[in-house]
């Protein structure tokens, strides 16, 4: 049991920056990542001997951010967001964040969900295709499918940045 | 060594390690005779390195103690479902990351489809703004040396009781305003610009029905817009600013300008 908790213990750091990838407000990463604990708590005994904790609690938080942002984007609550919850959650980072990681830290929040979790796991948790497409629960085709669309939106993304600031320096 | 031909779906796999070793010098003649996806590939793998660096440092954060609690059960474990605040700040991100990158989201998916009234006024106040802040000389109809004249003509002609907002706290300057039409009725623009000649207009009409509270972008690129409706006026403030400080100056002109309409 100690050593079952020990091994959760040590994957809480990669859950912390997976989620943070996700959502970027570290706060709501921080409650996505308990929430993720609680129940991998409660069903302790569902995880296989052998099982590798980190696939089992990375596949627990996934489908956490996944209900949810599914159930969010069907009751429509995002469109009638009240302005001061928005000017909250703009709060900067508290770490000091160069130029270009908030730019790409925050085009990685504008491509769909489904398409940043899959990209994220391979490209910053390092999680191979097959274990990528295990953990989401998809098809190996549907998750290199996403990976492919989810770079090409980042890169357009990251482009209208440049253009735009290079328009802002031009009109100076 | 196996002959095929490459195709995009291989530069993915040969960043993400997934290219079989087999394969890896075909592939990388395939790309020094394709200068185009050659060119590709290396912009991949930099924003490949960029993300892994954004996130580098979370690594090496402690251990927040609310999280190493649960799992050491000093707390009592509670259902999962209980708390998840964190999806709220999920949806709003997505709205306030549209909006700072010029409501890309706007254009490819868009959450929800209702709201025309807002929509409307949202796109006729970032019509005007694109037309007029982009004007040099003949931005506004009466310049801000004018400013009384220009309250109580536009007060007159849109029907409310308007005080043009002092923005100089936000480091913006009244420029001055004119008189546009907005569907059916008339709305008051006033333009103003900061010492860096960024521009930001309010958009106020006296035809609204409903309350609504919000942002929106019509285009990829384009101004974004905050607005606000109440019972009998609608203010909508455009601006291509940074959408954390676009939201700071809107509610600036918006408090102001509601005091102002109540005086």
């Amino acid at each position: 049991m100690h050593e079952k908790k020990a091994a959760i213990l040590g994957e809480i750091p990669r859950l912390r920056r997976y989620a943070r990838s996700l959502l970027r407000d570290r706060d709501a990463a921080d409650d996505l990542v308990q929430d993720c604990l609680e129940r991998a708590l409660v069903r302790l005994d569902n995880w296989q001997t052998g099982e590798s904790p980190r696939r089992w609690l990375f596949t627990i938080m996934h489908h956490l951010f996944i209900d949810q942002m599914r159930k969010v984007n069907r009751r429509g609550e995002a469109t009638m967001l009240p302005l001061e919850a928005g000017e909250a959650v703009a709060q900067p980072a508290e770490q000091v964040e160069s130029i270009a990681s908030r730019e790409i830290i925050e085009a990685l929040q504008a491509i769909s969900p489904d398409r940043r979790a899959a990209l994220v796991m391979v490209a910053i948790e390092g999680f191979s295709y097959a274990e990528a497409a295990n953990i989401l629960g998809v098809p190996a085709g549907t998750l290199m499918s996403r990976i492919a669309r989810g770079r090409e939106e980042l890169r357009g993304l990251l482009d209208d940045t440049a253009r735009r600031r290079a328009i802002r320096i031009v009109e100076k | 060594m196996i002959r095929r031909d490459f195709s995009e779906r291989d530069i993915h796999m040969a960043i993400d390690g997934e290219l079989p070793a087999d394969e890896r010098a075909a592939y990388d003649a395939w790309l020094d005779a394709n200068p185009e996806m050659k060119a590709r590939s290396a912009r991949f793998t930099a924003d490949r390195t960029a993300l892994r660096a954004a996130f580098a440092g979370v690594l090496d954060e402690p251990v927040p103690v609310r999280l190493r609690k649960v799992v050491f059960g000093e707390t009592p474990v509670k259902a999962a479902a209980s708390r998840s605040r964190w999806w709220l700040a999920a949806a709003a991100a997505v709205l306030v990351v549209a909006g700072g990158l010029g409501g890309y989201f706007a254009g490819i998916d868009r959450i929800g489809q209702e709201n025309p009234a807002e929509d409307r006024l949202a796109e006729q106040a970032i019509a005007a703004h694109v037309v007029f802040a982009a004007e040099k000389r003949h931005a506004v109809e009466v310049p801000a040396t004018d400013k009384d004249h220009l309250q109580t003509w536009l007060s007159n002609r849109v029907g409310l009781k308007l005080v043009a907002p002092d923005l100089t706290a936000n480091g913006f300057q009244l420029i001055g305003g004119r008189l546009l039409p907005a569907g059916e009725s008339k709305a008051a623009m006033l333009l103003y610009e900061d010492d860096k000649g960024e521009r930001i207009s309010l958009f106020v009409t006296a035809q609204s029905a409903q309350n609504a509270k919000g942002t929106y972008a019509s285009a990829q690129d384009g101004p974004q817009a905050v607005y606000w409706l109440d019972k009998g006026y609608g203010c909508v403030v455009v601006g291509s600013l940074p959408s954390e400080q676009l939201a700071v100056v809107a509610k600036s002109a918006y408090g102001q300008l509601l005091a102002g309409l109540a005086s």
